[in-house]
């Protein structure tokens, strides 16, 4: 009031100045954003894509490479059947025992006293000319015969060829044919979509451009959050210009915003269970089912609430509805709560619920973060077995283990966790700076 | 002189007397502590035991269940009256072909005289439909001949050492990896077999949960008696700081067992896959799909150890906002309360003690355990009931026992004390505010 023009003059360049500056700020910090939301969002619709690719039911829980490998088994089980010697030899004593029941049997029939005399002749007949002690003789051999003829390759090879025919139309059944069909065009779908030909190649690809977002999503963080980090050291800087405070703290609560704003929505957390590999031989034959996904999913912390929302437990909605106000509702008030007390007059400054929202609700956004923490150590780092395996000595890569351990949190964690500090230090700048409260 | 002594007595016998209840919620915390781990030990060792990768993801297990049904299905194997019948049927109807195949073998025209001669002696003598006649006997004989004891007993052997022998071919890795982890859990409780190990395990359990609970409630009681103990000396305002820093050193103890005990256990079973196959049942029980059992520590620990800066940065900051700035702060209380103004009029003394509360998360941590399990728990209750299957030849049970654990209850309570015992500072020290 007392000064001269000049320096009042100079504020209300600077101001303008610092206002124009960090307009800048905050648009490339949107920019940042709106990058990062982007990826993540190319992100969750990449990982559905892998998971598809390479979910449990196409691979082992499918009927089609099921088919496949068993009629593998089988064609190799029929074409090698053997017998063991011994096996050979005990049913050929069973023949043996058969035919010779059999000769039993003529005999006793044959020997049966006739009373017309074409029956007496036909008797007398086979008596003189055929010697039935000659036939059990030859026993062992015919029944030697008869397995050989069993047994010989040609008629194995038309005996699988039988199996293998039916085996075929069961193959063919026709609501195998519709399913296979449906995945086999889904595939055809995914594979075009990004150019690849095959399951390998398709995986490589997906699995490079996840990387190639991870690192840059990380990257869009990290500049999102040097802005913050640039704005925070502008407070130290002017902290001797009371003037600049009022403009400097409303352009910080924009920040503050934007942050909060990504934080939602970007992705924070990647569930990713798995069976690394199933392998094993069935009857002579290796069976191997390969990176097996039950659940590869990036939720952002709106993705929770609504996962949260749709269980049927009331318990669990509650929570998801604490989860919704904790992470929107509370920080929004608290910023909105922060700007009214410090620009408007000190009665509606000093009423306690704008006091509460600004200077003490700020830390019940970590509620947030501690629950996205706890389940993360939880669901993820369920190495249980894998330590206590290793403890013993037992490599566990060729067992079927369930794992959940590329379970990561992701940048919108980060965001948000950083939304939650600002804030909480941005109230305490208010705490400050604040016309209003005695300090 | 007389008065200073009357103090110094009630003072002393106050401090020796709470020292005494200190002591008590110690030990009593202690054995929280300890028995919290020790369940989550055995608890850990069962679900390595009953994990369902030796189980229901195991082939060795399957190959195992199977060869046993088919093995038994081959030794009752016995034909009844019916299939007795049907294979007559079958024997006659390929005997019946024989012999027409036989006659149509001798009746080809022939071409030698002595194949003409046979071919009429063999029409002479051989009447085919009369045969044919004896067909059923024939039939008849081969059948009985076959289920003769002695040719069963063959054949089985036949048949088993077949079946034998297609197990031998069907194998994957976690038979010797099971056998080792069994054999090495079964040594470390002495037991010898999964039914003495179950009922040995089950016995600990509930002799530790019980005794936990026990030692859990005897804390709080402690911690009652000590707040009693604020109602009783409502008037000894000398007493009060005494009182006070004792009373800080109660909130330490339950913040000590509060963040090493137990705080939320994850534990999701099948409890039994029944599976019919050739009319035998096949049956899975007990299969731990997911255990998990962590204390506020664990939970820090395992976090700090990922090799992911962001994980670590978590970690970080919930040891620091839930268990150091917490500690710092009960100092600073502490300070506060002893009264030397050199250091209750400290700026950091005073910091730590009054304005710090917006960092001391302990009370959110306790929102948040809270939420994580409900949430964590309706998760879980609802994929795991849609696992639920109750067919006829496939019926599994699944089941869920998540639970909230002491520590939680210990963490709980801390926090309530504290903000007790905040309020009772206020009220001490209104100047201060």
């Amino acid at each position: 009031m007392h000064e001269t023009t000049k320096p009042r003059n100079k504020p209300i360049i600077t101001k303008l100045l610092l206002i124009f500056g960090l307009a800048i700020l905050l648009c490339a910090e949107g920019y940042f954003g709106y990058q990062l939301q982007q990826l993540s969002e190319q992100q969750e619709q990449i990982k559905e894509d892998y998971s598809n690719i390479n979910n449990i039911s196409s691979g082992l829980f499918s009927v089609e490479q099921w088919r496949d490998k068993v009629s593998a088994i089988v064609s190799h089980q029929i074409r090698d059947f053997t017998l063991s010697p011994k096996q050979k030899k005990e049913l050929q004593k069973e023949v043996e025992v058969v035919i010779i029941a059999l000769i039993d049997k003529a005999e006793a029939l044959i020997n049966k006293p006739k009373k017309t005399i074409d029956g007496k002749i036909k008797k007398f007949i086979v008596k003189t000319f055929v010697n039935t002690d000659n036939f059990r003789e030859k026993a062992p051999s015919f029944a030697k015969e008869i397995i050989a003829k069993v047994y010989n390759p040609s008629n194995k090879k038309q005996l699988s060829k039988v199996v293998m025919s039916k085996f075929d139309a069961l193959e063919r059944a026709e609501y195998l044919d519709s399913a296979v069909a449906a995945t086999k065009a889904a595939n055809e779908k995914v594979f075009k979509k990004y150019g690849a030909s095959s399951n390998e190649e398709l995986n490589e690809k997906l699995i490079s451009s996840l990387s190639r977002i991870r690192t840059e999503t990380y990257n869009y963080s990290f500049a999102m959050l040097g802005c913050i980090v640039i704005v925070l050291s502008l407070w130290w800087i002017l902290r001797k210009r009371v003037d600049l405070h009022a403009p400097l703290f409303i352009m910080s609560l924009m920040f503050a915003f934007m942050l909060l704003f990504i934080g939602l929505t970007a992705s924070m957390i990647e569930v990713d269970a798995r069976i690394k590999s199933v392998d094993f031989v069935l009857l002579g034959e290796h069976v191997i089912f390969e990176n097996q996904v039950l659940f590869f999913q990036s939720k952002s912390i709106l993705d929770v609430v609504k996962v949260l929302i749709a269980q049927p437990a009331v318990d669990a909605i509650l929570v998801g509805v604490l989860i919704l106000i904790f992470s929107i509702l509370f920080p929004v008030m608290k910023l909105s709560a922060t700007g009214i007390h410090l620009l408007s007059k000190k009665k509606i400054a000093r009423n306690k619920i704008i006091r509460y929202f600004a200077f003490q609700s700020g830390k019940w956004s970590m509620a947030d973060v501690i629950v996205i923490a706890i389940l993360m150590v939880y669901i993820g780092l369920n190495g249980l077995l894998d330590s206590q395996l290793k403890s013993l000595n037992i490599k566990s890569d060729d067992l079927n283990v369930i794992t959940t351990n590329n379970t990561a949190l992701q940048p919108g964690f980060i965001i948000f966790i950083s939304f939650v500090l600002y804030g909480l230090i941005l109230s305490t700048i208010l705490k400050f700076i604040s016309p209003h409260e005695s300090h | 002189m007389k008065a200073t002594r009357k103090t110094v007595l009630p003072n002393i016998l106050l401090l020796a007397g709470l020292s005494l209840l200190l002591c008590g919620e110690a030990w009593f915390g202690y054995r929280v502590s300890t028995l919290s781990s020790q369940q989550q030990e055995i608890k850990t060792d069962y679900s390595v035991v009953n994990n369902i990768t030796f189980g229901i993801l195991s082939v060795d297990q399957w190959r195992e269940k199977m060869v046993a049904v088919v093995d038994g299905k081959v030794k009752e194997f016995d034909m009844t009256a019916g299939q007795k019948k049907e294979l007559q049927k079958k024997v006659e109807k390929q005997l019946n072909q024989l012999v027409d195949k036989a006659v149509a073998d001798v009746n080809k025209p022939q071409k030698s005289i002595g194949g003409k001669l046979k071919k009429l002696a063999f029409n002479a003598v051989v009447d085919p439909e009369e045969i044919k006649a004896e067909v059923p006997t024939f039939a008849a004989t081969i059948v009985t001949r076959i289920n003769k004891p002695a040719s069963k007993k063959r054949l089985k052997s036949i048949i088993n050492s077949k079946v034998d022998q297609l197990e031998n071919e069907t194998f994957d890795n976690t038979e010797p990896a099971s056998a080792r982890v069994t054999r090495h859990v079964y040594k470390k409780y002495k037991v010898s077999n999964t039914k003495d190990f179950e009922k040995k395990i089950n016995l600990q359990l509930t002799h530790i949960e019980t005794l936990m609970y026990n030692y859990t409630y005897a804390m709080i009681g402690c911690v009652l008696l000590a707040l009693g103990l604020w109602l009783l000396l409502k008037k000894q305002v000398r007493l009060h700081t005494t009182l006070y820093i004792l009373s800080l050193l109660f909130a330490f103890v339950l913040l000590l067992v509060g963040v090493t005990a137990t705080i939320i256990e994850v534990d999701a079973r099948i409890e039994s896959l029944n599976f019919t196959l050739l009319s035998e049942k096949l049956a899975f029980t007990n299969q731990v799909l997911f255990f998990q059992s962590k204390s506020i520590t664990g939970i820090i620990s395992s976090l700090v150890d990922q090799p992911k800066p962001d994980a670590v940065l978590v970690g970080i900051l919930i040891l620091l906002f839930v268990i150091i700035l917490p500690v710092l702060r009960m100092m600073g209380k502490g300070i506060l309360i002893w009264g030397r103004e050199k250091y209750a009029e400290n700026k950091l003394v005073r910091f730590l003690a009054l304005d710090l509360g917006k960092w001391d998360m302990a009370d959110v941590m306790v929102v948040g355990i809270a939420m994580t399990y409900i949430g964590l728990n309706g998760i879980l209750q609802s994929q795991l009931s849609s696992l639920n299957i109750q067919e006829e030849l496939l019926s599994t049970v699944t089941k869920n026992n998540t639970s909230l654990q002491p520590g939680y209850y210990i963490f709980v309570a801390y926090v309530v004390y504290v903000s007790i015992l905040s309020l009772i500072l206020k009220r001490l020290k209104p100047i201060e505010k």
